[in-house]
């Protein structure tokens, strides 16, 4: 939604409201939207995810495929993104939709494809030649505001219920042959301790918001990415959009988004761990 | 203690010119000790009519690593690393210009990193604000960028090529040692950050202290870019 799109007397509306810790929905300034999270509902992947909040619906696919390493990084596996947005239908977009999505897919690889987040060696198969590399794809079917804290949720949910298969190296004659294993015992978890999400922070008014919804975001003046981990360390700061900021609104913001991210880090990894134990069919996709 | 030279601290080489590419109509060449860069200017020009009408002015930019700046030889074609960090140059120019004295109308920056030993993203942005002022475009500061690599309890500001990669010799296989990337643009006289990138991991104290000790970094840039500004204005003067 662009800004123009919204009247003033809407805009006031939002901004007195933020400022009295009491927003349009009945939130507070740093309480996060009720989501619903689901694992293992895409068959053909490695591990996928789906987020379910109010407005807001996105589908994560994790794919797991043999191929080249990184030149720079020839000894360990790596992360590629895709967000596809084409149906997502909103005129939140000002500019062309690619940049829009690209501005995403940068920015969460930015984030998670690095050595701090995922213990990325383990995912070499041959040193230099042949590693594991994760195609995380995101498809958003709906949204509603905060895209990319949604996104990085559910990449996080999808992180957890990836297994990678068992894979042997076997050296006939000099010619080295991978075998991969259809055994699901034989499947390897990946560790998300170090798995952050991403605190989209705005400022509104004097104060700062988490988990703004569009109309909120378009009274935004100022929105820094915060990615915070289950230890509650920040793995990544982002001042995102047009716009300046002052020093110690970075600092008010860092702690605001800390906040918000402890109880959401604790939140989701309960829910995955429930999830995971409950280990029932899933009915259809779109049901319930 | 660095490898190059003693103690970590500030830009104490860098050298900083205007009016490197006499065709730009602002042009600016930047060195921090081996990391070199070149920025032009050209506009504001006329957008192309098939662009949408804005009644600011949008500013372009293009950084290119020349193919022969990196240990690796580089690509011809943007590859993606480039394309993000003239997203964020952008970014962080878009407060200092006035883009509303310059309607229907685009700034193109063209910046190549002649050779990289690290804090190329800091040095771009103060590059290409160095010479948006030398093009008399109408801004109202200069952004000045700095980068800063911690490792462990070691802050390096104006890491080379090696410090950004590397970690702690002594470091120890099962020994965690948290390590991060900082590069902040700080709009001197306003006070205002425009640009701030972190990677790593760090705890909150810890990225506060960091980020005070970039600003510290811009700020001891600063009377750099503002001498050699003032310098090149009085060179202008003396010749009309």
């Amino acid at each position: 939604m662009s800004s123009s799109t919204l009247s003033e007397g809407r805009k006031q509306f939002i901004v007195d409201g933020v400022t009295q810790d009491c927003r349009a929905d009945g939130r507070r300034c740093i309480d996060f939207r009720r989501f619903q999270i689901e694992t293992g509902i895409v068959s053909n992947t490695n591990g996928s995810a789906r987020l379910r909040q109010y407005g807001t619906d996105v589908l994560v696919g994790i794919k797991a495929e043999i191929g080249q390493p990184k030149q720079e990084r020839s000894n360990t596996g790596h992360l590629e993104f895709y967000v596809d947005c084409s149906s997502y239908n909103t005129t939140e977009i000002d500019g062309h939709i690619g940049d829009f999505t690209t501005q995403l897919t940068k920015s969460l690889e930015r984030i998670y494809d690095s050595e701090n987040v995922l213990d990325l060696k383990s995912l070499t198969i041959i040193a230099g030649e042949q590693v594991w590399v994760l195609y995380i794809d995101a498809v958003v079917l709906e949204c509603c505001g905060n895209l990319l804290d949604c996104i990085s949720i559910a990449v996080k949910a999808a992180l957890y219920n990836t297994r990678i298969p068992g894979v042997s190296v076997n050296d006939e004659e000099g010619v080295l042959e991978l075998e991969i294993s259809d055994d699901p015992n034989d499947e390897k978890k990946l560790s998300i301790d170090k798995v952050p999400v991403i605190v989209s922070c705005n400022k509104i008014g004097h104060r700062y918001v988490v988990d703004a919804t569009q109309e909120e975001e378009c009274c935004s003046s100022g929105r820094l990415l915060i990615a915070v981990n289950d230890r509650n360390n920040i793995c990544s700061l982002q001042k995102s959009g047009t716009g300046s900021l002052d020093p110690s609104t970075i600092f008010e913001m860092i702690e605001t988004a800390r906040q918000a991210a402890v109880p959401l880090n604790q939140e989701l990894l309960q829910t995955l761990k429930r999830e995971e134990r409950s280990n029932n069919d899933k009915c259809g996709f779109f049901a319930n | 203690m660095r490898k190059d030279y003693q103690l970590p601290k500030f830009y104490d080489r860098l050298v900083c010119r205007t009016g490197a590419v006499s065709q730009a109509v602002g042009s600016a060449y930047i060195e921090l000790r081996n990391t070199k860069i070149i920025c032009a200017v050209y506009g504001p020009r006329e957008v192309a009519k098939k662009q949408e009408f804005n009644i600011q002015a949008t500013v372009a930019c293009e950084l290119k690593f020349a193919t022969f700046s990196c240990r690796r030889r580089r690509r011809h074609i943007q590859d993606s690393q480039e394309k993000e960090y003239s997203q964020i140059i952008v970014q962080a120019l878009q407060p200092v210009v006035r883009l509303d004295k310059y309607p229907k109308s685009q700034i193109d920056i063209f910046i190549t990193v002649l050779q990289n030993d690290g804090s190329v993203l800091g040095g771009a942005i103060t590059a290409a604000s160095v010479a948006l002022a030398d093009s008399g475009i109408e801004i109202f500061d200069v952004a000045i960028g700095c980068c800063l690599r911690q490792i462990g309890d070691l802050s390096l500001i104006d890491p080379t090529y090696l410090e950004e990669e590397g970690r702690l010799n002594n470091e120890e296989e099962d020994e965690i040692v948290t390590n991060a990337n900082v590069t902040i643009a700080l709009l001197p006289s306003l006070n205002q950050v425009s640009a701030l990138i972190m990677n790593g991991e760090l705890d909150v104290d810890s990225t506060q202290r960091i980020i005070k000790d970039c600003l510290e970094g811009c700020i001891r840039i600063y009377p750099v870019v503002r001498e050699c500004l003032t310098k090149s204005l009085e060179e202008k003067m003396s010749r009309n």
